[in-house]
């Protein structure tokens, strides 16, 4: 299993390489190497070896993660999209929807996972997309909006309303009446095909809706997102360990007053903050990993609490590397500055800072009761 | 290493194959509803009416589920009628743990 990481690791390293700001620039990532990183098992790596997935733990997945986001954000964010997909239709497809779709995506076809709504972000029972059986087919009316890599997407996964309660349903993005419509401009992970989708009666066969009638749209959403959540959060520990090396070698080098400016106080601290950082974040990550690992319960909360304080830490964090790096590190092209913009965004998808801490406080809430009683 | 569907939990159903007796099941569920939410439940209390439990709960009890009786629950039977009261979810363990059982000896 350690050997799988490493051969992944290393495929990721060698695929991205150091290009992270050429493709931020760019604002695309190449379509052909993503789907090399797909065929090869890279961009839901937890997926089933009897899938074609690398059957990587959570734990393991996790390491992953974190490298392709200390690499890439922009692939990160693709990965952790992709991974949803994968994840939605691991939990809530049939024996033959997942022998079908979850060899394609590790064959090489991108996936896009499509929650949000113009009228629906936080508050996701504001949903309007819907599925409708129409005999042997079903017909997808909605708006999705942000869809991360639904630029790129060969499939798109769409959480919908139905029957009076929720399904996600798998569309080919080729489908007649999908139009996916590239947010040019985001303000980090620019290069990660961010998409706005409106979905006119596009028509499918009836077996792409996952897992049939009658599941709860919150149960749908968050046993979806926690996958979401795990992969923002490692992907953070990426944007840390990103951030701890630029400022430590930039404070060890740039001299000024006669020194490496990390010998003097005021930036040494900031190198303490950094590393503090860094280590917080991959010990709660590592911890919601090894509850996803055993099968626990706990998993739930602990993937929310990683997911809270990994965004946090990297925001702040990147915030800090600019500071140190300064003007050497205060424009684009420079992984600082990416860091910086692409940090913020972790703090606003897959739960807002806001969402996180309200679900943490009703948490909190059950331990109180413990202790008046 | 994950090479089939086995990623839900390790499964440790009853060694010979049988299912949970369905009381058995009920007690446990009993006793993880009381300490997760700090109030004692009856059998056929809906968890889930106006004012109950999130979905952040809805999935802790999937995966206590899972990981308690080495059970899978996929597809459909995620649907929320199976997670209502603890006698649904008995039912819903007993059920699933038979299928388990049939599929691996026949």
């Amino acid at each position: 299993m350690a050997d799988s990481l490493a051969a992944a690791v290393a495929a990721v390293q060698s695929l991205i390489g150091d290009r992270a700001d050429a493709w931020d620039l760019a604002r695309l990532i190449p379509v052909p190497l993503l789907r090399e990183l797909g065929a090869a098992g890279l961009l839901c790596a937890q997926v089933p070896t009897g899938y074609g997935g690398l059957g990587l733990t959570s734990l393991l997945g996790g390491e992953l993660t974190a490298e392709t986001g200390r690499l890439c954000s922009s692939v990160r964010s693709v990965q952790t999209s992709h991974g949803i997909a994968a994840w939605t239709i691991q939990r809530f497809g049939t024996p033959e929807q997942r022998h079908a779709w979850l060899h394609r995506l590790t064959g090489g076809e991108l996936a896009a996972v499509g929650f949000s709504e113009p009228g629906a972000g936080s508050d996701l029972a504001g949903m309007t997309t819907t599925i409708r059986r129409d005999r042997d087919e079903v017909v997808v009316d909605g708006h999705k909006a942000w869809m991360t890599a639904g630029h790129y997407a060969d499939l798109l996964v769409l959480f919908c309303r139905y029957e009076g309660g929720a399904a996600a349903v798998v569309a080919p993005a080729a489908t007649p009446g999908v139009q996916v419509r590239r947010i040019a401009d985001p303000l980090g992970c620019r290069a990660a095909g961010h998409a706005d989708v409106r979905l006119d009666s596009v028509r499918l066969p009836a077996d792409h809706v996952l897992g049939g009638v009658g599941l709860p749209l919150p149960l749908l959403v968050t046993t979806a997102l926690a996958y979401g959540r795990m992969s923002v959060a490692w992907g953070c520990v990426g944007i840390l360990r990103a951030c701890l090396a630029a400022a430590s070698r930039h404070a060890a080098s740039r001299e000024q007053f006669g020194k490496p400016i990390g010998q003097h106080q005021l930036v040494a601290g900031h190198l303490a903050d950094l590393l503090v950082a860094e280590q917080v974040a991959t010990r709660v990550c590592e911890h919601a990993g090894r509850c996803w690992d055993a099968g626990s319960a706990d998993q739930v909360i602990a993937t929310v609490l990683a997911k809270q304080v990994s965004a946090g830490q990297a925001a702040r964090a990147a915030s800090t590397a600019v500071q140190v790096l300064a003007s050497a590190g205060a424009r684009d092209g420079q992984v600082v500055a990416r860091a910086y913009r692409d940090a913020k965004l972790m703090e606003i998808i897959e739960g807002s800072n806001e969402m996180c801490r309200l679900m943490l406080a009703e948490h909190a809430l059950t331990l109180a009761t413990e202790e008046g009683q | 290493m994950r090479t089939a569907d086995n990623w839900a939990a390790p499964a440790s159903p009853p060694a010979d194959g049988s299912a949970s007796d369905p009381e058995t099941v009920q007690q446990e569920l009993l006793r993880f509803l009381e300490a997760r939410t700090r109030t004692s439940w009856d059998p056929d209390t809906d968890l889930f009416a106006a004012g109950g439990q999130s979905s952040l709960f809805a999935l802790e009890l999937v995966l206590h589920l899972e990981k308690s009786f080495g059970i899978s629950i996929r597809g459909t039977d995620l649907r929320l009628d199976n997670f209502r009261t603890v006698t649904v979810m008995a039912a819903l363990v007993t059920r699933l743990q038979q299928q388990a059982a049939g599929s691996q000896h026949g």
